[in-house]
């Protein structure tokens, strides 16, 4: 027999309440780690995908809105225009790796079997300088080269959407009859829902000749970033956007959700808090007779005090345990559930279970019932021997 | 004087409010090592009272009280628990046993309080002492009133104190086990212990070596019985 089997005992003397109890802990447990690691899969993803793009500075055209660099993200259509001349500026900045020309437009195109207008975001791209950006990408077919024509490359995830296969034509829109020359393996980020062509033809379909949306830089060490950018900014037309910038306004936009699910989270614990003190205060005033009778048989009033801080610590591990069981099974229901909160949501998956959030949520849940054990074990190792046992005698 | 108990002008005033009770009226009582003693008196005559204060349960209000040598007057709470562990049994009316132990634990208990963990021979000895080998893993509700005090008293001696204090301990038993729990406290006193023991029952009383009889807080006598 030791202090816990002693505590352990004593709480299965009232399984209800004490079962009671250990819910309430689980259910603050289980939504404080939810939101942790959603915080951290949240940040992380984002980074992934940020970098996923291979670039480290976006120049646009000056007057876009700011959110344009999240619409060179996820796609969109930018109403100014970048031409040859702000190409070969910022292509003569030092320490530049890679300046790329994009020209990325949108599209309507009806689908066969809805009939409905469907949005679509084509990417002219030079192809040499796009690989040497995204050295990631292969291809099942073959990529198309710069000067060819009515040629085009789509994602993995569009083609599979759309049934196109390699050797197919696109059978309607602005791109009518143009041939898919290859189909992009799976990256995982937003390539896999978009067309590209050559950047001459996507001028020309648009009647944008010369003229581009985007160039994507790629610097040759990053610790260049701001000197670089800054030297960028003073090119006249250029609106210099780093990934850094987009990444934190990004943040800012989620951190403001998540500061009120995180007031949810504080006053779910707090509330908690007072429920196992309470309860815990209840059991210490019931069992006054008993800790004094304790003392009378050799008890100090600090083993009784860690009596009832066991007991507590015991409730609040459990509450931790089985929360932290729950949070992981549960956790896709609750990405769901905060996905349809957050301004913008990284598309793989969000919540992220390392080890070291599964020992912070069960050292928490040690550290609360500490926390609220400390009042209730001070109060009932202070009492006389005597004072106790008369209590409630009479 | 020497002597394992040695009170000498103990007081102990209870307040209730404004008003103020005097339990124990300058009370002097000594017990030899290996005496039986008993105290009677009438109810609030401050038999639990004087109990109380030579266990260390409670502090006099003055006077002093000297407790296998060691003056126990000023004495800090972590220094009365250590006295108490090693010098001083206590058995009470109510028995109270935790009611989720069992026999065998609640004899332990005590053990684990003073970091003497696993004495599992130590607790048979004990069970057998108080003849309740057999019942070591009842809870305290499958057991009769006798067999909870036998637990009880095995509880106080767990720790082998030199001294057991006795409040009313058959209050709650009939007369049959009552015999059976002091012919108990008889074999014990017969190994050397020091025994004090509060009772109603004056047939009871008279198997103590002394019989000391409080009356409104002030001994107000002592017969000295032939064992
Ligand atoms: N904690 C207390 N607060 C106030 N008065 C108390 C307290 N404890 C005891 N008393 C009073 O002190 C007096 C002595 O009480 P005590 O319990 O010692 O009597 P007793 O001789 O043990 O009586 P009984 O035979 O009924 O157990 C009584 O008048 C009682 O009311
Ligand atoms: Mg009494």
């Amino acid at each position: 027999m030791n202090f816990l089997t002693l505590a352990a005992k004593n709480l299965l003397r009232r399984r209800g309440r004490t079962l009671l109890t250990v819910l309430g802990v689980a259910i603050a447990i289980t939504v404080l780690f939810s939101l942790l690691s959603l915080n951290s899969g949240y940040q992380k993803e984002l980074n992934k995908e940020v970098n996923s793009l291979g670039v480290h500075i976006l120049a646009v055209p000056k007057g876009c809105p700011y959110e344009a660099a999240s619409l060179v993200i996820h796609g969109g259509v930018i109403p100014k225009y970048l031409t040859a001349t702000d190409l070969d500026n910022v292509r003569s900045i030092e320490g530049i790796e890679l300046a790329v020309p994009m020209l990325m437009h949108q599209f309507i195109r009806k689908d066969n079997k809805t009939g409905q207008d469907v949005p679509h975001i084509v990417f002219g791209i030079k192809i040499d300088e796009e690989r040497e950006l995204k050295p990631w990408w292969t291809v099942e077919g073959r990529y198309f080269t710069d000067n060819e024509t009515r040629v085009m490359l789509v994602g993995r995830g569009l083609a599979d959407k759309e049934n196109l296969t390699v050797g197919s034509k696109i059978p309607s829109g602005p791109f009518k009859d143009f041939a898919i020359v290859g189909i992009l393996n799976r990256t995982g980020d937003q390539d896999d829902q978009f067309h590209f062509v050559p950047l001459t033809e996507a001028q020309r379909v648009f009647n944008k000749e010369g003229k581009i949306t985007t160039i994507a830089v790629k610097v040759r060490d990053v610790s260049q970033i701001s000197r670089i950018s800054a030297e960028m900014e003073r090119i006249p037309d250029i609106q210099v956007v780093t990934m850094t910038q987009i990444m934190g306004t990004i943040m800012n936009l989620a951190g403001s959700a998540r500061s009120l699910l995180l007031t949810v989270i504080a006053i779910a614990l707090i509330i908690s808090a007072f429920g196992i003190i309470n309860t815990l205060l209840m059991s210490v005033n019931e069992r006054t007779r008993e800790f004094g009778v304790m003392k009378a048989i050799g008890a100090s009033g600090l083993d009784i005090g860690k009596m009832v801080l066991a007991e507590t610590v015991f409730i609040t591990f459990s509450g931790g345990v089985i929360g932290t069981i729950a949070a992981v099974v549960g956790s896709r229901v609750i990405e769901g559930f905060v996905r349809g909160m957050l301004p913008y949501s990284p598309r793989g998956t969000m919540v992220s279970l390392s080890p070291e959030l599964i020992g912070f949520a069960l050292v928490f849940s040690i550290a609360l019932g500490i926390v609220c054990g400390i009042y209730p074990a001070f109060k009932s190792s202070r009492l006389t021997p005597m004072e106790a046992i008369r209590s409630g005698v009479e | 004087m020497s002597g394992i108990i040695v009170a000498e002008n103990l007081c102990k005033v209870y307040r209730r409010g404004r008003e103020e009770i005097s339990a124990l009226k300058n009370v002097d009582f000594h017990v030899d090592e290996g005496e039986f003693v008993s105290i009677i008196g009438p109810s609030g005559s401050g038999k639990t009272a004087l109990l109380n204060v030579l266990g260390c349960l409670d502090t006099p209000t003055s006077g002093t009280l000297r407790l296998n040598g060691t003056e126990t007057r000023g004495m800090k709470e972590s220094e009365l628990v250590r006295l108490r562990r090693q010098n001083i049994g206590f058995v009470f009316q109510q028995f109270y046993l935790m009611p989720t132990l069992t026999a065998r634990e609640n004899i332990e208990l005590p053990l684990l309080f003073s970091r003497k963990t696993d004495n599992k021979k130590r607790i048979d000895e004990v069970l057998q002492m108080v003849g309740l080998s057999d019942r070591g893993d009842h809870l305290p509700e499958q057991l009769s009133g006798g067999e909870m005090q036998r637990v009880a008293i095995g509880r106080a001696l767990i720790n082998d104190p030199k001294i057991i204090l006795a409040d009313e301990p058959t209050g709650n038993l009939d007369s049959g086990t009552s015999g059976k729990i002091y012919e108990l406290f008889r074999k014990l006193n017969d190994q050397g212990r020091t025994l004090v023991v509060v009772t109603h029952n004056l047939e009871l009383a008279r198997q103590a070596h002394k019989m000391y009889t409080l009356r409104d807080g002030r001994i107000a006598g002592c017969e000295e019985m032939d064992y």
